[in-house]
């Protein structure tokens, strides 16, 4: 039983600890807005571009890149700010297949254009 | 073609959840793209005829039609129940040559940029810093459009310089939905612009001091502002200081602004007499509830421009937990009497840490502010001679029918010559309380009712003074606008009905407008 316990908090440490947000945001530039969004977190007002998926990357593949496209919803095809989640699940599915898994959870704001 | 998406709403709120206020139709313009029409005054005149589109339909559907920026103001005055059109995407600029000034234009030409109206003063400070120069002066941070700081009367701290509206040298507006509707407004004492680059811009030309001082801070009834321009100058660093100091000492340059025969002195910051400089910004910080002695002190000190200083930015700017900055709400909300020992807790997050030391470029010194959640502000124009009386009433209001969740720090601002422009005494002291957004419970009234008290208070001691017009208040205070800017205030209306005819005056009002009587 005391295992089990010693296991389970272990394991609860372990996916608190391992699951965090880091933001990087440009020091010059202006977000672009989105007046329509009732957003109320540390983008309140902006137009977020949210991507939460899985690369799946070839076996000579050693990295991939995500490319920013111009669209509506980036219509400068410029980075203001990007933050991405590093999750115990994550490093878990990259760990099990050898890198060939890579999840991706990013969040991202464009210059305004 | 420039072209708007709109979306169909019940209500809509301000940056700082003051709201929510009620609203139909949410509209948004972009600009045509740069690869189809690459000609910066074509889009800019291709905008205006959109934008003229949407108010006809505003007018034909008998609805009202207001434009807004960043919403940063607390009080409605960006609301309008049924049109409001985000102006944020209009964002051209544009330098003024000088075969486009006026024949008796006094401005150097290489200080004139005309912005459109959702440009804010982060963007401006931008494309003003790729061409060598800065603005004069701005608010405590960036995100503000321009049209949107004007039409409030958005200052900062210069003792000499004032507020946004007094770098601005003329006003492009669109005042209905006819060819003939758009205006070039400039004062004819101290003109800018040729008739030929304005007529480039559709526009009429309206020379005329009394309409270009009543449309400059506008409450967003004069149309819709669609280009400023403004002068700016050579771009410069400003060193700033914090201190702890006296309180009496703090108070004694409030009233007098006596820099050079204060005991207040900073190594580096004396004339030749060791007699302490002026300082380009003073702003000084009093937390209500601490009975020290001392109180914190911001001075900033305009220095030329060199290449060589140190980044004024950290690399990591942390912010606090959200549920932590909730709890303290419900903790005020709740307990009251917590107030002061929470504000003491937090005033590591709320001022500036002493003896810091920074050098900047004014767009680097008054950076972006990360939203931190609902807020309210409640800031008063005085006399700076009544610094410190006021501070004391305040203050006594504030621990006394309070507490109240936020503490107050006073700036001071050189006098506007706008009609309604707040900052209206010689040198202006706004006096500011800001803090978290609380419910009014059983034990702690509400933020209208604090707002009415500190009117009463003012009245009662005979202190004449402003409300900042973006900031919260007891706006339907009776006569509030008559005894603060006595015939100004039907000065304002006269020229706003000279220039709008009776159907745009109705289309550009709103609640505001009419809740303090000057529509």
């Amino acid at each position: 039983m005391k295992h089990i316990k010693f296991f389970l908090i272990t394991i609860t440490l372990c996916l608190l600890t391992s699951c965090y947000t880091v933001r990087l945001r440009s020091e010059n530039g202006a977000p672009q807005p989105d007046p329509f969004s009732d957003r109320d977190d540390y983008y309140r007002g902006m137009e977020v571009v949210e991507i939460d998926t899985v690369i799946n990357m070839k076996l000579t593949s050693k990295d991939f890149t995500f490319l920013i496209k111009e669209s509506d919803v980036c219509a400068s095809g410029k980075l203001n700010m990007v933050e991405y989640r590093n999750t115990f699940g994550g490093v878990l599915l990259s760990a099990i297949t050898f890198g060939r898994k890579r999840k991706m959870k990013i969040k991202y704001v464009c210059e305004k254009p | 073609m420039a072209t708007t998406k709109s979306k169909q709403l019940n209500e809509w709120d301000t940056l700082h959840r003051n709201g929510p206020f009620p609203l139909k139709v949410l509209f948004q313009t972009k600009l045509e793209g740069e690869r189809v029409m690459p000609n910066k005054i074509d889009r800019y005149n291709d905008a205006a005829r959109e934008i003229q589109r949407l108010i006809k339909a505003a007018h034909q559907s008998g609805e009202g039609f207001r434009a807004y920026g960043s919403a940063w103001s607390m009080s409605n005055i960006a609301s309008q129940k049924d049109r409001m059109h985000f102006n944020g995407f209009m964002n051209i600029s544009m330098p003024i040559h000088a075969s486009e000034c006026h024949q008796d234009s006094t401005y150097d030409s290489t200080n004139l940029f005309l912005f459109e109206c959702g440009n804010t003063i982060k963007e401006i400070s931008e494309t003003l810093a790729e061409n060598g120069k800065s603005l004069k002066t701005s608010g405590a941070s960036n995100g503000q459009t321009i049209a949107g700081c004007i039409s409030t009367g958005v200052h900062g701290a210069g003792l000499d310089i004032g507020s946004v509206q007094d770098y601005v040298v003329g006003l492009n507006l669109i005042t209905g939905p006819n060819l003939d509707d758009i205006v070039y407004v400039e004062p004819a004492s101290k003109p800018a612009l040729n008739d030929n680059f304005i007529a480039t811009l559709n526009s009429k030309v309206i020379r005329d001091d009394e309409l270009f001082y009543a449309a400059l801070v506008g409450l967003g009834s004069f149309g819709f502002i669609h280009g400023v321009v403004i002068e700016a100058e050579n771009v410069f660093l400003i060193k700033r200081y914090v201190k702890k100091i006296k309180k009496s000492v703090a108070f004694e340059l409030a009233n007098t602004m006596d820099f050079n025969n204060s005991s207040f002195k900073i190594q580096g910051e004396t004339d030749a007499q060791g007699n302490g400089n002026r300082p380009f910004h003073y702003k000084i910080f009093i937390n209500q509830y601490s009975d020290e002695s001392d109180c914190v002190v911001e001075a900033m000190y305009k220095k030329p421009y060199t290449n060589h200083y140190l980044d004024p930015f950290p690399i990591i700017k942390e912010s606090l937990y959200r549920d932590l900055i909730h709890l303290f709400v419900k903790l005020a909300e709740n307990f009251p009497k917590s107030i002061p020992w929470l504000v003491k807790r937090l005033r590591k997050t709320i001022l500036p840490a002493v003896n810091e030391e920074t050098t900047g470029m004014l767009k680097e010194i008054f950076w972006d502010a990360p939203y931190q959640g609902p807020a309210f502000a409640c800031s008063f124009g005085i006399d700076h001679k009544d610094s410190e009386k006021v501070m004391q009433l305040l203050g006594k209001l504030t621990r006394d029918e309070g507490p109240i969740p936020g503490i107050f720090a006073l700036r001071f601002v050189k006098q506007t010559k706008a009609t309604l422009g707040f900052t209206k005494f010689p040198i202006t002291c706004m006096i500011e309380i800001d803090g978290v957004l609380w419910k009014k419970t059983r034990k702690i009234m509400s933020l209208e009712e604090y707002s009415r008290r500190m009117i009463e208070v003012l009245k009662a001691n005979s202190i004449p003074f402003t409300i900042h017009w973006g900031k919260n208040s007891d706006w339907k205070f009776p006569d509030l606008v008559t005894h603060m800017f006595g015939d100004k205030a039907e000065r304002w209306k006269t020229q706003r009905k000279q220039l709008l005819s009776n159907d745009m005056q109705k289309l550009f009002s709103n609640k505001f407008l009419r809740t303090v009587g000057l529509d």
